[in-house]
């Protein structure tokens, strides 16, 4: 078995989700990597859009960490437009799904990338904050969201909530004001896999790495996920994922890591 | 129509119909020659106080010698819109220019982090998404748009939103406030003495930008004739009677790229990436900032034209970008 980091774990299990002929929302950073993994590999008649404006674009390698609109990350796209535009197709249902990252999530897939700690006024760390985050969040009709695996990165109370998942519970989304029949679909980390009860809401356990048990992924968590009747084997990634990802995504290792390989 | 849900956060407002008579009375419709150096442009168009919006990022296209200039003459107490800002915020905040931020994206680095948790800044929650929905209702001459998300979240909770009961139908909807920036900054492949300018690649809200604030700089990698424009009227992103003043900047993205003309400085951006400590970013401003007086003597001076020639290799996808 091929030796890997977290991180390149992480981003392998999430390209698997994504699906070949449809369209994905993807946020800056991580899910930027995993989508170009997804098309080198799995899916390449996928549509991906970028919120600055960048519809479809055949992304070039290797991946600069920070950037987003850059030629070779724009290059070969079906069409250039604006911030506005890019949204619209999200609020119009076009978007099947939705990618993003996380620093915390809650049972209900709620998810908080603004800050840690403190009051709001006063806290402990300050990140980045929505970005477009939140429109994905709330106008993708399938999320997945993507975090490194730590358990007190799980949470029965967010610190803040950033982008909404299902709110407080079935229902919520709608109460809110969310269009209909959207929320979070995935999260997945570099351990596990987990979807919402279709009845509760409720985070749910769906898998684990190969090698672990559900005890162990879920141990430390700030809340008890359901756990699936049958929880799936995840395999680690492959040398094939492994090599796109370490000669032609990141070859300066710069995002993936070195502690590995 | 009944408010449900306000936010609480303070929002930048103005009137549209007192924009209208702002534009009425400042925007000049005849293409006057609006050429002038960028230390004539920040000195007439970006007071102490404005609120302050700029296209597209800190990696690419960004406005970055604007920035410098802005930093240069020591402007303070502006209110920042924080659009896929990495640097600049950084930077800004640095120089003691910025004391408020609308987020947006608020990247990255320790720095600006710090700042915030320091109580340095005060910044306001919206998205990405809200921002630029705010952006084209200035745009549109509109008090406010509507928008389907926002809603639920600790994000509206902490922005300066409201939730009403749709008038057409009866769900809640969110509407954000009107944006008219004080001034905006934008930096752009081409432009004319008047301000009709063209971006090649996607931009954030540049038309929409350009259109709802008071004052609006453009700083160009090219000047070109004015009859460019009326050969490929399709082309043109900003025209000129949105625009009070013309730059040329060539690498005026610096450290940034411009698509299809130069990719960025990696070493430099890396420098930046790095700062951390309040030390090690007025060493910064020192370096590249206070120490020159204009973006061509940063060029000559701290750059050099080795690896101003290196950018431009390195810059070899063009398609798209003509």
């Amino acid at each position: 078995m091929a030796r890997f980091t977290e991180t390149e774990c992480m981003i392998c299990l999430a390209a698997r989700l994504l699906e070949d002929r449809k369209t994905v929302f993807v946020g800056w950073g991580i899910p930027q990597v995993v989508a170009m993994l997804a098309e080198r590999l799995y899916t390449p008649n996928l549509t991906q859009v970028f919120e600055f404006g960048a519809i479809g674009p055949r992304s070039l390698t290797p991946f600069v960490r920070g950037t987003m609109g850059g030629p070779s990350n724009v290059y070969r796209s079906l069409q250039w437009t604006t911030m506005n535009w890019a949204f619209a197709y999200a609020a119009t249902g076009y978007l099947d799904y939705g990618m993003i990252g996380a620093l915390q999530v809650d049972p209900y897939g709620n998810v908080n990338s603004t800050l840690l700690g403190g009051s709001y006024d006063r806290p402990k760390r300050r990140f980045p904050g929505s970005g477009g985050g939140n429109e994905v969040a709330s106008l993708c009709w399938k999320t997945i969201v993507v975090l490194k695996h730590e358990p007190r990165r799980f949470v029965e109370q967010l610190d803040f909530m950033t982008s909404p998942g299902y709110l407080t519970g079935p229902g919520a989304r709608e109460a809110a004001g969310l269009p209909r029949g959207t929320g979070p679909y995935r999260v997945v980390t570099s351990q596990a896999l987990f979807g919402f009860d279709d009845e509760t809401r409720h985070m749910r356990l769906l898998g684990v790495l190969r090698g672990l048990s559900a005890d162990q992924v879920t141990r430390g968590m700030g809340f008890a996920p359901v756990v699936a009747e049958k929880v799936e084997v995840l395999e680690p990634p492959t040398w094939e994922e492994l090599a796109v990802l370490r000669e032609a995504i990141d070859p300066s290792r710069m995002i993936i890591g070195r502690d590995a390989g | 129509m009944k408010i449900l849900a306000s936010g609480e956060s303070v929002y930048h407002w103005v009137h549209p119909d007192d924009f209208r008579e702002w534009v009425r009375l400042h925007k000049s419709r005849e293409a006057t020659d609006k050429l002038m150096t960028e230390h004539e442009a920040v000195s007439r168009f970006v007071a102490d106080g404005d609120y302050l919006a700029y296209d597209f990022s800190s990696l690419t296209r960004g406005p970055q010698a604007l920035v410098r200039e802005i930093i240069r003459q020591r402007r303070r107490h502006l209110w920042i819109c924080a659009e896929f800002t990495l640097h600049e915020s950084a930077l800004l905040v640095g120089a003691g220019c910025v004391d408020r931020i609308d987020v947006g994206f608020l990247g990255y680095g320790d720095y600006i982090g710090r700042a915030v948790v320091e109580g340095r800044v005060r910044v306001f929650e919206w998205t990405n998404g809200a921002l630029a929905a705010r952006m084209l209702a200035g745009a549109r001459g509109l008090p406010f748009m509507p928008m389907r998300n926002l809603v639920g979240t600790d994000t509206f909770v902490r922005s300066g939103a409201r939730v009403v009961a749709d008038p057409f139908g009866a769900d809640p909807v969110c509407l954000v406030p009107a944006l008219h920036p004080d001034v905006f900054i934008v930096h752009v492949h081409q432009a004319d003495i008047s301000g009709n300018a063209r971006i090649f690649g996607t931009n954030l809200f540049a038309l929409e930008a350009a259109m709802a604030s008071k004052k609006v700089i453009v700083s160009a990698e090219e000047i070109v004739d004015p009859l460019e424009f009326r050969k490929e009227p399709a082309k043109t992103t900003i025209p000129h009677f949105l625009v009070s003043a013309v730059v040329h900047l060539p690498f005026g993205a610096y450290p940034g790229g411009v698509p299809g003309r130069y990719e960025l400085d990696l070493e430099q951006i890396q420098q930046l990436n790095a700062i951390e400590t309040e030390e090690q970013v007025q060493a910064y401003l020192e370096a590249f900032v206070y120490s020159v007086r204009s973006h061509a003597e940063l060029l000559e001076q701290k750059v050099g034209w080795g690896r101003l020639a290196d950018m431009i290799r390195r810059g070899s996808i063009k398609e798209g970008y003509a």
